[in-house]
């Protein structure tokens, strides 16, 4: 990853903590102060989703030629995105449990990113269960590829058939009800932005540690 | 109950322009005409520089590892 | 070629009868252990709790259903089989094959159901219509997964790991649709979820149908 995107990162995610609590916010019942949260809590669904995207690309060309850093990268995209995944629903957890009185409420999108992050569980036992290595990145690949192609349905589609207590859905993609207001917009996509880089830039530092045990076993094979 | 918060929450939303002129919402404005927000913002960004500055480190020293590594091998 | 294929199946299928008995008795047992144990207070099963049992009984089943199709094929066939057809062939041959199995044990299922327990529903052209796309969503997605997990080697624990979140897609419309069925909603309510399970068919069956060859090489 080049320094200067971890710069931008840094930069990006500094303004959102400032810009976050400092800026003026449209003012709305029940979630009152706690609009600020989007700031925060929505960013790490996007990271989220960003970063498995990379990591099915990679599943997809390891699968066309087969190597062991593709397989690398697929992993630690996979496992970087897992945790955003996890903190999005803590998050998620704590803001419900403010605004719709209880952490949850079996509303169709935290369901479907509850499920998103069963795909990935699913995905390291999987590859915990295989002894083979190269069988154990092919499978993997294979599963990586096939969970997303049935998770676009779910994150994509259903919460936006059925009703649900986020806004924007019911026919309404993302989060119309805000975009309303272009000053959270000011800070929401840098936010994006900044999360994404930031969770790239941790997945990075994860390839190159598995990378150098890689290079470190084959020196103590030698 | 379910439902009747969902409704109740549509309406507001949908409501929004005409509802935020009718009636104030309460939002924290005492602690930020106080300026207390700023205490908020520091010890957040001391978190946050602190994490970055050790992810920073990280990042070196994944780095000269790397660098030895070549060097091992001759 | 193809045909050859999806005879062999049936032939070894019908060979095997224990399988496919065994296969049935276990949709049996559930469905009468679901009728067990509401059979204290009968009217206590409401609809929603009747498709709930439903669906987990039909799901479990299908899942052991599909499981089998590769792990139950003994080791030195698959080289056999790779030699003489393509591995397209092969998985759609498959899924075409285990579609019939899971309609056939989800209908059956279905009238289990309405013989031990009651029959909520009200819509029958609807409801038969969605149970068909669900088995057959079930089939086309899990027969990939079955030929993961046989190749990984805990393959049972795995293949119902792997397939629960795979399936939950086609899970949560069918229930929803079963819902429509059980209040006699307007058909024209329910169209957009039935026009979604298809279109989920047709992405896995595709998705599988890629990627199936890149598992068989192994």
């Amino acid at each position: 990853m080049k320094t200067w995107l971890k710069g931008v990162s840094i930069v990006l995610l500094g303004y959102t903590i400032v810009g976050g609590l400092l800026m003026d916010v449209p003012r709305l019942n029940i979630v009152n102060e706690t609009v600020r949260a989007l700031y925060f809590h929505v960013p790490m669904w996007f990271g989220m989703v960003a970063l498995f995207l990379v990591s099915t690309i990679y599943s997809i060309q390891y699968l066309r030629k087969p190597s062991f850093e593709k397989d690398t990268r697929a992993v630690e995209y996979a496992n970087t995105g897992l945790l955003l995944g996890l903190l999005g629903i803590f998050t998620g957890m704590i803001w419900a449990n403010y605004t719709w009185g209880s952490p949850w409420h079996g509303d169709p999108k935290q369901n479907g990113a509850a499920i998103s992050l069963l795909v990935y569980l699913a995905y390291f036992v999987l590859r915990g269960s295989v002894e083979n290595e190269d069988q154990r990145a092919r499978l993997s690949a294979v599963y990586n590829i096939f969970a997303f192609a049935a998770m676009i349905p779910l994150i994509f589609i259903i919460p936006r058939m059925t009703s649900s207590m986020h806004p924007g859905s019911g026919g309404n993609p993302g989060f119309n009800m805000y975009d309303l207001d272009s000053k959270m917009r000011m800070v929401f996509y840098p936010a994006v932005i900044g999360w994404i880089l930031l969770g790239v830039w941790i997945a990075t530092l994860r390839i190159r540690i598995r990378i150098i045990n890689e290079k470190l076993l084959n020196l103590e094979n030698e | 109950m379910n439902k009747f918060i969902r409704l109740i929450f549509q309406f507001i939303l949908f409501s929004l322009p005409i509802s935020a002129i009718a009636q104030p919402v309460e939002m924290a404005d005492t602690m930020r005409s106080e300026g207390k927000i700023y205490v908020v913002v520091a010890i957040l960004l001391v978190i946050f520089v602190g994490l970055i500055g050790y992810l920073i480190l990280l990042d070196r020293k994944i780095t000269q590892i790397e660098k030895k590594l070549p060097e091992k091998k001759n | 070629m193809f045909k050859t294929l999806l005879i062999k199946e049936l032939t070894l299928e019908l060979r095997r009868k224990s399988v496919i008995s065994g296969l049935l008795l276990y949709l049996f047992s559930t469905a009468f252990i679901c009728y067990l144990t509401f059979s204290l207070r009968q009217n206590q099963i409401t609809p929603l709790v009747w498709s709930a049992l439903f669906w987990i009984t039909i799901l479990f089943t299908v899942i052991n259903t599909v499981a089998k199709s590769f792990i139950g094929e003994k080791k030195g066939r698959d080289i056999y089989y790779y030699s003489i057809a393509a591995p397209e062939l092969i998985i759609i041959s498959k899924i075409i094959y285990n579609s019939f199995l899971t309609l056939l044990l989800s209908f059956t299922g279905f009238v289990l159901f309405i013989l031990l327990l009651k029959n909520p529903i009200a819509d029958f052209t609807l409801f038969a219509l969605t149970l068909a796309l669900g088995a057959i969503g079930f089939a086309s997605s899990l027969t990939l997964l079955s030929g993961i997990a046989a190749k990984a080697n805990n393959s049972h624990i795995l293949m119902a790991v792997l397939s629960f979140p795979i399936v939950i897609s086609v899970l949560m419309i069918t229930v929803k649709v079963t819902k429509n069925c059980i209040d006699g909603l307007d058909r024209s309510v329910s169209t957009n979820d039935l026009l979604t399970l298809l279109a989920i068919n047709c992405l896995v069956t595709a998705a599988s149908y890629l990627l199936f060859p890149y598992i068989w090489r192994s």
